[in-house]
Parts: structure tokens; C-alpha cells; sequence
């Protein structure tokens, strides 16, 4: 990998440039502490130490919350003309450009998502470093370092940002910006080793994933979803704000008299309607069921390709019912192995 | 051929009936497939014959207010719930029939008029079958002009279940409940509104009554209480708008 430095100076110098390559969202600040990936004009109100956006951000863009996708005229269809901007994402954290290679790895497959992949295409993703609060737990997911799926990387050094080069777009952005960026010394290698030392041991959340599967597989009737599925509220608000979580419904609004549009936007598995299909049968009536489903969909039903969770921490930190997505998988773990 | 389409305002505010006419330019829509045979609101002519849609707004909370039911019901093909109050009661529902008396009394003293047949307000679908629900104080006036389109249409009328949540999520407001500790009942009431309260950094009252399926009302209970809130605080709270949030029933769970 190529690796540059960035000096602290030179950082919304580095924003603006980076206009260049296409319109500048970034982490941004509403309310006492929520945080939300939006155009940044301004380039000193990006908030580089939030901790996590109510949508994720890698989510946000490529599968947009609300979206048209036909019009109807009468008994005249018109697929919605998509039109799209190039995109700036400054300041991803690793566990939502893991994410990313998720949510790619179901949209890109045939059937390709067109939607998905022209916004995809159009995307720079300028990755950044964090350190973990109370809710993260992307180290147990093997997902708290990003060494794919990124333009640049920015770690966070004493007087600027070392920055790793991930992608031949990222090879462009640094040579057209040489004049602002510096070799990376010895001294910025020693702090990076210790920011990652520090970071790798700040971590208040574990889980053991190793035998997930198996584990899941035994699990099925534990007592542990009937406890925890009786305080869930079925609100779906850990789906919503989950970075890998893309199912979406779609359903047709009416315009006018004659005139009507076809929307999809994001959906949940915890309404009772997701689960219902032709014939008024519904696969996971009850709310043990929608409960239990999220955990086997997060952490079981692809072994393969891994589990379907990053570790954000997001849907801890949006649980009204402050339910912990660890503490019930680490208790479902306790209940079989003793782990 | 247009349909018949008649208005009957039961015991409300009237708030519910004026969505009607809130829809602005998309009247003219409405006017295009429905005749209004039957709307006091804004006409004081009267076709008392078979109408196509009936839209009944308010509780059933007098005599009169269940003969008028009684007869919308007869004379239409579909009957719409329009409003909280027609759909859940409403707040005249947080009197239960046992203290209506003293409700009475505490209002008129002791010269209760005779001819005031008055029983606790209730749902219409306590009484009729109702096809079509549209929550809400006031309700969506977009919600209504979907339904009636889709009626007109012949098409069923969408039966959403997604709580207020959901649409504040995706507008990525602060959530009031767990970052400011704001009563909010937003996890448990029907959604459909853009989270308009939560918006403007309000708690959801639960206006637009509880989610029609899975509601869990004891962990949004439990939630209210951890913020301090006394249990009469809560109780009014889940009961305010939704006689269907039965408070016997919750109670059973609640202490088990």
C-alpha cells in the first residue's frame, strides 16, 4: 500500500480539494449528540471524533431511505430517470466500509440493483480512524480495520493524518494534491502504532463469533429469544440504523387521479407485514420470531460469506428497549458451550 | 360514473372532517370521482340514500351518534374510519363507562339533562364493521386522499403497521427518547405522520393510536417509568387517544 501524510494545517484545505472529485457529504452534528452524514459546505463543521451516524453513511447513499422508481400515467409505465452526483464521502469509519462490502456483495450480484450500482459507481469513499466508545464491538467482528473498500484512509496522527492509498482513484486524489502532502516519517509510525495499541485495548464489548453458526444452529428454541423478545418493542429501529440491514418495501402512492408513483423505502423485519406473503400467511407472526430472526440473519444464515454484522454498535445505541445485541448473543453462546 | 360518497360527523372536534377539505388542490381530484352526497360540514343539502363510501369521523359517544352509525353503515357499500377518534376513541374514551356519572356530575352538577343519553366514548368498530381505518389527530389528509383514490380505484387500501419510528429513522432526527430521556410513545404508535413531533423535538403523545398488531404497551412502560414518570403520568399518557389500549389487560401483564 502507498502512504502519504496529511498535515493538521492542510485538513480543510484537503475538503475543499477534494470538491474536485464530487460533492462533499461528512459527519455533521444535530441536537445534543446525533450525527448525520450531509453535504458539508463548510468545511470547519465536520465533526472528525463523532462516534456514529443515526444512518450509515455507505448505506445512506447507495440505498437511498426513500426512493421513486416509476411513474404511471395511466396505463403508461415510465421508469423514474435516475439521476445521480458524484459523491465525496469524507470520514467513514472501517466497520461501515465493511459494511459496504456487504450490502455490495447482495446488490452487485445478478440480479445487479440498478439503482444501487450507478450510485456505487459514483461514490469516493475517504475512510477515518476512531477510537471505540462504549457501544462498538466491531473487534469481536473482525471488522474494526478496513484494508479494502476505501479510497483513502486518514489515521489519525499528533500533527496531521497518515493516509493509506486503497484504490487507483485514491492514487489520483493524492498526486493532484501532492503540493499539501508530506512523507510519512518514522515518528508518524511510532504514533500510529500507539494509536492502534490504544485502540485495540479501549474496547468495553467481546464476543467469541468462532462457532457462531453451530451455536445458532443449537440455539433455535433457547429461552434466551422469549426473554429478550418479551422487553423488544417491534420497533425496528436497530434494523433501520443497521449498516448491512437492506431490506426495503415498495409500494405505489398515488399523484393524482390517474397519475401514481412507485417508492421503495426502507423496511424492517420487525413489522408484521414483512413477513406476510399472497394468501394472508405470515412466516414470522409472532414477535419471538421477528426477534429471533434479526440474530440468525445477522450472524447465521450466509457462513459462508461471513457474519452480516459489523459491530457498529448502532442498533445498541438506538434501542429504546436498551437491549444489547452482544449481551443476547453472548448469553444465547453462555447457554450452550459455556463459552 | 362518478361514486357516491357521503361525510357523517359523529363526537369530535370536527378536526377530522376539515382534513377533507384541507386537500387543497387535490379536492378537485376527489371531485372528479366521487359526488358528495352527504357532508354537513359544508352543506346543509341531504341525500339519505345509498351511498358508495361513507366517511364517519368521531366516537360513538350519544344515542344520536349510534343511530347515525347505525344508518351509514346500512346505506353504504364501504365505510372509512376517518380519525383517532373514530378509530380508537379518542380522548372522550379515557372516561371508562363506570365513572361516566361522575364525570357527569362533576361537569353539570347535579342537574344532569335527562335527554343527555351519553355512554363513554368507543371506537365505531365496536358497533359496525369498518373496512377502511385511518388514524390520526387530525388525521393525514394524504392518507385520505390515497384511500379514496384507491376506493374509487377499486384497489384495497394499504393497512400500514410501521410505528412512528421508522419514518424518523430514515429523517435521521435525535432520537428524544433515548438521547434526551423525553417521554416519547413513538415505538408504539403507528407511524404515517414523518415523525412530525419528534421533529420539532417533541415526544410522540401517540396521536395516531397504537401499532394494529404486535404492540408491546409493558416495555414502553417500563421505558417511561425508568425515566422517572409516575405510574398515573404513564397510564393517562398510553390511554389518551386509544380506548384499544386497554389498561386491565396491560395491568395483568405489567405486575406478573
Amino acid at each position: 500500500m502507498h502512504y502519504k501524510k496529511l498535515p493538521k494545517e492542510f485538513l480543510e484545505e484537503f475538503i475543499n480539494r477534494l470538491r474536485k472529485w464530487g460533492e462533499v457529504h461528512a459527519p455533521q452534528k444535530k441536537g445534543k449528540n446525533t450525527y448525520f452524514f450531509s453535504r458539508l459546505d463548510d468545511p470547519s463543521k465536520v465533526q472528525i471524533d463523532y462516534t456514529r451516524t443515526v444512518i450509515p453513511p455507505t448505506k445512506k447513499y447507495v440505498l437511498r431511505p426513500v426512493e421513486p422508481l416509476m411513474l404511471f400515467h395511466g396505463d403508461r409505465a415510465e421508469e423514474h430517470t435516475l439521476r445521480t452526483t458524484k459523491l465525496v464521502l469524507f470520514g467513514v469509519h472501517a466497520c461501515d466500509i465493511n459494511a459496504l462490502k456487504i450490502l455490495d456483495r447482495v446488490y452487485l450480484s445478478e440480479p445487479r440493483d440498478p439503482y444501487y450500482e450507478i450510485r456505487r459507481k459514483n461514490i469516493v469513499i475517504i475512510g477515518i480512524s476512531c477510537m471505540p466508545d462504549d457501544y462498538c464491538f466491531c473487534k469481536s467482528m473482525g471488522t474494526d480495520y478496513a484494508m479494502s473498500g476505501f479510497d483513502l484512509f486518514l489515521h489519525e496522527l499528533r500533527d496531521g493524518y497518515l493516509i493509506r492509498v486503497g484504490s487507483p482513484m485514491g492514487h489520483e486524489i493524492t498526486w493532484n494534491i501532492s503540493d499539501i502532502l508530506e512523507e510519512v516519517s518514522e515518528e508518524d509510525i511510532e504514533y500510529l502504532k500507539k494509536f492502534e495499541k490504544q485502540r485495540l485495548s479501549s474496547f468495553k464489548r467481546h464476543v467469541d463469533i468462532s462457532a457462531m453458526p453451530d451455536i445458532l444452529d443449537l440455539a433455535y428454541n433457547s429461552r434466551v429469544w422469549e426473554r429478550y423478545s418479551e422487553r423488544c418493542l417491534g420497533c425496528g429501529n436497530c434494523t433501520l440504523v443497521c449498516p448491512t440491514c437492506r431490506c426495503f418495501e415498495t409500494y405505489d402512492v398515488w399523484l393524482s387521479v390517474n397519475t401514481s408513483m412507485r417508492v421503495r423505502r426502507y423496511d424492517s423485519c420487525f413489522m408484521v407485514s414483512h413477513g406476510l406473503v399472497a394468501g394472508g400467511h405470515n412466516f414470522r407472526p409472532t414477535r419471538l420470531d421477528r426477534f429471533r430472526h434479526r440474530y440468525y440473519c445477522k450472524s447465521y444464515f450466509d457462513p459462508i460469506h461471513g457474519i452480516n454484522c459489523v459491530g457498529c454498535g448502532r442498533c445498541d445505541e438506538f434501542c429504546p428497549a436498551g437491549i444489547k445485541h452482544i449481551e443476547v448473543l453472548n448469553e444465547v453462546i453462555g447457554e450452550i458451550y459455556g463459552r | 360514473m362518478k361514486l357516491k360518497m357521503a361525510i357523517f360527523e359523529l363526537t369530535g372536534c370536527g378536526g377530522c372532517e376539515l382534513t377533507f377539505i384541507m386537500l387543497n388542490e387535490k379536492l378537485e381530484d376527489i371531485l372528479e370521482l366521487y359526488d358528495i352526497a352527504h357532508f354537513k360540514m359544508i352543506s346543509s343539502k341531504e341525500d339519505l340514500h345509498k351511498y358508495d363510501v361513507a366517511v364517519v369521523a368521531g366516537s360513538v359517544s350519544t344515542e344520536r351518534d349510534l343511530k347515525v352509525l347505525e344508518s351509514a353503515r346500512k346505506k353504504s357499500r364501504i365505510l372509512l374510519a376517518l380519525g383517532t377518534c373514530a378509530v380508537h376513541g379518542g380522548p372522550q374514551s379515557l372516561i371508562l363507562d363506570e365513572d361516566l356519572e361522575g364525570a357527569l356530575a362533576e361537569i353539570y352538577g347535579k342537574k344532569v339533562p335527562k335527554e343527555m343519553k351519553i355512554f363513554a366514548g368507543t371506537p365505531i368498530s365496536e358497533y359496525v364493521k369498518v373496512d377502511v381505518e385511518i388514524p390520526g389527530c387530525p388525521p393525514e389528509s394524504n392518507d385520505l386522499f390515497q384511500a379514496l383514490v384507491d376506493l374509487a380505484h377499486g384497489v384495497v387500501p394499504y393497512k400500514w403497521d410501521y410505528p412512528v419510528c421508522l419514518e424518523c429513522k430514515i429523517n435521521e432526527t435525535e432520537c428524544v427518547l433515548v438521547k434526551r430521556g423525553i417521554p416519547c410513545l413513538g415505538p408504539i404508535t403507528l407511524g404515517g405522520c414523518n415523525a412530525v413531533c419528534i421533529n420539532l423535538g417533541i415526544g410522540c403523545i401517540g396521536c395516531r393510536g397504537p401499532l394494529p398488531e404486535d404492540v408491546n404497551i409493558p416495555s414502553e412502560y417500563e421505558i417511561l417509568k425508568s425515566l422517572g414518570i409516575s405510574e398515573k403520568t404513564i397510564k393517562r399518557k398510553l390511554r389518551m387517544f386509544s380506548k384499544r389500549v386497554s389498561l386491565n389487560d396491560h395491568e395483568k401483564n405489567l405486575y406478573k
